[in-house]
């Protein structure tokens, strides 16, 4: 049996690392490191990356469709054949648009799945006549992406990576490279800092893997972030240290941004976020005088005030001028390695592939013409709205790789929503905790078990290729879509026979992938940074001249304080807030089934800060009960210095969102999934 | 010189890529990430020691030295007596259960006879470990420090230059 060598792009973060998967008669073997090509990662993994394939080879993976036969909830479950899944399907889906009409289906995309198989998510659900579309990244980039828009015009990240290195100043705020993408830490921040010399700082409430290399390290209580950027804003423009020529040049709006900032100086934010202002000053001066690249994640996003936040920060990019030239770097960094996929085919209640609105009548004329079928007019419902309308207005949900039922806050409840519905369709490629809702769920392929594409966080836009067979029945996801849809009577719009056929259709469709063409990834492994209007013509650095707004120029937006939606009080007198692993990956679903990566992180805990952990009685390794207004859960304490006074932290792999609000902003629907009010006490055992 | 692996301690985040694929190598990690407190982090494989106590009391010859210099092992040979592990000062052969044989690392000789780098090194994603000759690896670093005195010194900045590296 011969071996072969099959470049795949790797399945967890965002980085877009390749390698090799070493496949022999279906199966992989090993994987190989790629140190040819002009690859992101230079041929280095992170444990996730050489553990990669273990979690494919789970005996827990599903093998045949299944049909519910308990309760919801329970997960018991019998083995139906793929006819009689897609027949049951359909009719369900005829019976509700015939009794609800189509608004009552949603349909959720992810993060997980390719483009490609996005793409048709979105066509299908068009097709059957609903808009409520969404995917989990809602609790992800949904605050940063929609400020950076409203500024900037455009959300994606600026530069490459290659220009971390270049940058004079780090700015690490909310977010934690050196365990969420320890191959981008290492192979820019790392040589940046170490290597050519440029100074970091990290304002987070927590010290994580990479504040050795700071200089300075802010500790603001979660959710209190959006004081020191105010107060940042109000020392760059209080001392003139911003970029005048390109305030006047390239920006509209700054003189309402002053005067919104006049009263929110450096000693106020003291007040609030527990930074010495002194501090606040020394980090404003050096962003608004050094060449600096800005990195936010999570810790910026999963706030109700986090798009306030995020406007704050967009300003501060642009009246420094940190942006549209070389050495600088920010934007969204997507916690899934398909953030992008799923962003960048309108997977969104308001969007179209093309990225237009779905209001805009020549936008949604121009679809219709290419796609051949009528497109609904109205704007859907965001994921919290359709959790929240569940057994209402929500009759069906198709839910496509995504675990909900974990990741979304106030998890209990959740639950409780999914039992409400009609019908619930899940597809995945384990049975995990959404799907034991299910009413069917269908078996899928896996990562390396189908072609397809990704799209990395610095824009890279890269093909990775089928180096295994999938368990049992189970199916590409983009396969399940065409024979549902051919089930449906929609056959004439779905006629792809392989995934090149969908990303040529998408070529044609989403003018700014039109370079991205299978061909040219095939021969470029590397792949192209959209947009890419012609193959071979990627655009590495954005706004080097214009911005995408309507006039060309940064539309700055002035910004409020607002508070978390929950503070601690004398019930619950501790901030709670969350954090990843290294060896985990969100809710856990294919890290916990490879054992390399169970073996070395086991099991969930708790941070807590020495002093707190005197007051309570608590010392590392005690089991302990934390908890919230909407539940409690019990896990072991780690005491440390790590986390803050006043603070706990716990990761979010496991069982957080118990604990989590479900309290939404008004705008961009983002949950408090970082700061809630909690409590803790030893439990004795 | 022998080639080894080196750590450059500095660049190390602790994230356990070597542990999981050396793991994926050989069905067992035979290097560990010890962490500290402070976020100090080491990784710690066997040292392939130029006069290995190991090598010198097997006593059916099961360790040998291969011909880049590795402490390699002959599984054919092993009657797992222990006595490498009891004269191993870093406590590094391990013993291999249901074998009852030992276990150490060989610096990935299979990946090494293809031109490859040892496991745990290809996949480091900071750097922090290095495979190469001793002198290779201290001259650079000396070198390093030579250049960073020059520059602080053109800097004007001379008192500051001990602190790097």
């Amino acid at each position: 049996m011969a071996e072969k060598l099959v470049p795949v792009v790797c399945p967890w973060c965002s980085v877009g690392c390749r390698f090799y998967a070493v496949s022999v008669n279906g199966y992989i073997r090993k994987i190989e490191f790629d140190y040819d090509h002009p690859t992101v990662n230079r041929g280095k993994l992170c444990p996730k990356g050489v553990a990669s394939y273990q979690f494919i080879n789970s005996p827990k993976r599903l093998k045949k469709p299944l049909k519910r036969v308990g309760e919801k909830g329970e997960g018991k479950f019998e083995e139906i054949s793929w006819s009689e899944a897609y027949r049951i399907i359909a009719e369900k889906i005829k019976e509700i648009k015939e009794t609800y009409g189509p608004e009552a289906i949603a349909f959720l995309g992810s993060e997980k799945i390719t483009f490609e198989e996005n793409y048709l998510v979105h066509k299908l659900s068009k097709a059957i006549g609903t808009n409520h579309l969404d995917f989990p990244g809602r609790y992800c980039q949904y605050s940063n992406s929609p400020a950076r828009t409203a500024v900037f015009g455009s959300a994606a990240a600026t530069n490459p990576f290659e220009d971390v290195a270049k940058a004079e100043f780090i700015l690490i705020w909310g977010h934690n490279p050196a365990e969420t993408a320890p191959v981008f830490f290492g192979q820019y921040i790392e040589k940046a800092v170490l290597d050519n010399g440029a100074e970091m700082v990290v304002i987070d409430p927590r010290a994580t893997r990479g504040h050795k290399y700071a200089s300075m390290h802010l500790k603001p209580y979660p959710g209190t972030d959006l004081a020191i950027a105010l107060a940042m804003l109000n020392v760059v423009i209080s001392e003139e240290l911003y970029d005048k020529e390109f305030v006047n040049e390239r920006t509209t709006g700054f003189e309402e941004l002053k005067e919104a900032v006049k009263e929110y100086t450096p000693e106020w934010a003291e007040k609030i976020s527990g930074v010495p202002a002194e501090d606040i000053r020394k980090v404003a001066r050096l962003f608004a005088t050094k060449r600096t690249a800005l990195f936010v994640n999570e810790g910026l996003n999963q706030h109700v005030n986090g798009f306030e936040f995020a406007l704050a920060l967009a300003n501060l990019i642009a009246i420094t001028g940190n942006i549209g030239k070389e050495g600088v770097w920010s934007g969204v960094f997507p916690g899934a390695q398909c953030g992008f996929c799923a962003a960048m085919t309108g997977i969104a209640p308001n969007k179209l592939p093309t990225g237009k609105l779905v209001t805009d009548e020549a936008a949604r004329a121009e679809l219709e013409r290419l796609w051949g079928f009528k497109i609904p007019d109205w704007v859907g419902f965001d994921l919290t709205t359709m959790i929240r309308e569940m057994g209402n207005k929500i009759r069906m949900m198709y839910i496509v790789g995504g675990n909900i039922a974990r990741s979304a806050p106030n998890s209990r409840w959740v639950r409780e929503q999914l039992k409400k519905l009609d019908f619930l369709v899940v597809q995945d490629i384990f049975l995990t905790e959404t799907a034991k809702y299910a009413d069917i769920v269908l078996p899928a392929a896996a990562w390396f078990e189908k072609t397809g594409t990704a799209i990395s966080a610095e824009r890279r836009v890269q093909r990775s290729y089928k180096a295994a067979n999938p368990p049992g029945e189970a199916k590409p996801d983009w396969l399940i879509l065409v024979e549902l849809a051919k089930e449906l009577g929609l056959g004439e719009y779905f006629k792809y026979e392989h995934p090149d056929e969908i990303l040529r259709e998408i070529n044609s469709v989403i003018p700014i992938f039109k370079g991205a063409t299978p061909e040219y990834l095939a021969e470029h492994p590397e792949g192209c940074f959209f947009p890419c209007t012609e193959p071979g013509e990627g655009t590495k650095v954005l706004f080097k001249n214009g911005f995408k707004t309507s006039d060309g120029k940064a539309h700055l937006q002035p910004v409020k304080w607002r508070e978390p939606p929950e503070m601690p009080d004398e019930e619950y007198p501790l901030w709670l807030t969350n954090f990843r692993l290294v060896g985990h990956w969100h809710t856990g679903t294919m890290s916990f089934e490879s054992p390399s990566l169970e073996k070395r992180w086991p099991e969930e805990y708790v941070m807590i800060n020495p002093k707190d952990a005197e007051k309570y009685g608590i010392r590392s390794g005690d089991l302990v009960k934390v908890e919230t207004r909407r539940g409690s859960v019990l896990v072991r304490a780690e005491v440390t210095d790590h986390v803050r006074e006043g603070v706990i932290a716990m990761p979010n792999h496991w069982n957080i969102n118990v604990l989590t609000l479900e309290t939404i902003h008004e705008k961009t629907k983002m949950a408090e999934l970082k700061a809630v009010a909690a409590r803790i006490r030893k439990v004795e055992e | 010189m022998s080639k080894k692996i080196f750590l450059d301690y500095k660049r190390c985040i602790g994230c356990k890529a070597c542990e999981v694929a050396c793991e994926m190598t050989h069905g067992e990690a035979r290097i560990r990430v010890f962490e500290f407190p402070d976020l100090f982090t080491v990784p710690f494989n066997c040292r392939h020691c130029e006069k290995a106590p190991c090598e010198n009391v097997c006593p059916t010859g099961a360790l040998f030295r291969d011909e880049d210099g590795a402490v390699a092992f002959d599984p054919l040979k092993c009657i797992g007596c222990l006595m490498c592990a009891v004269a191993c000062p870093f406590g590094i052969p391990k013993l291999d259960e249901e074998n009852k044989i030992m276990d150490k690392c060989d610096l990935c000789s299979d990946r090494r006879a293809e031109g490859k780098l040892p496991a745990c090194v290809s996949a480091c994603p900071t750097e922090a470990l290095l495979y190469g000759d001793m002198n290779e690896v201290l001259w650079n670093r000396e070198g390093k420090i030579v250049a960073n005195l020059k520059s602080s010194a053109e800097k004007g900045e001379g008192e500051k230059a001990y602190i790097v590296l």
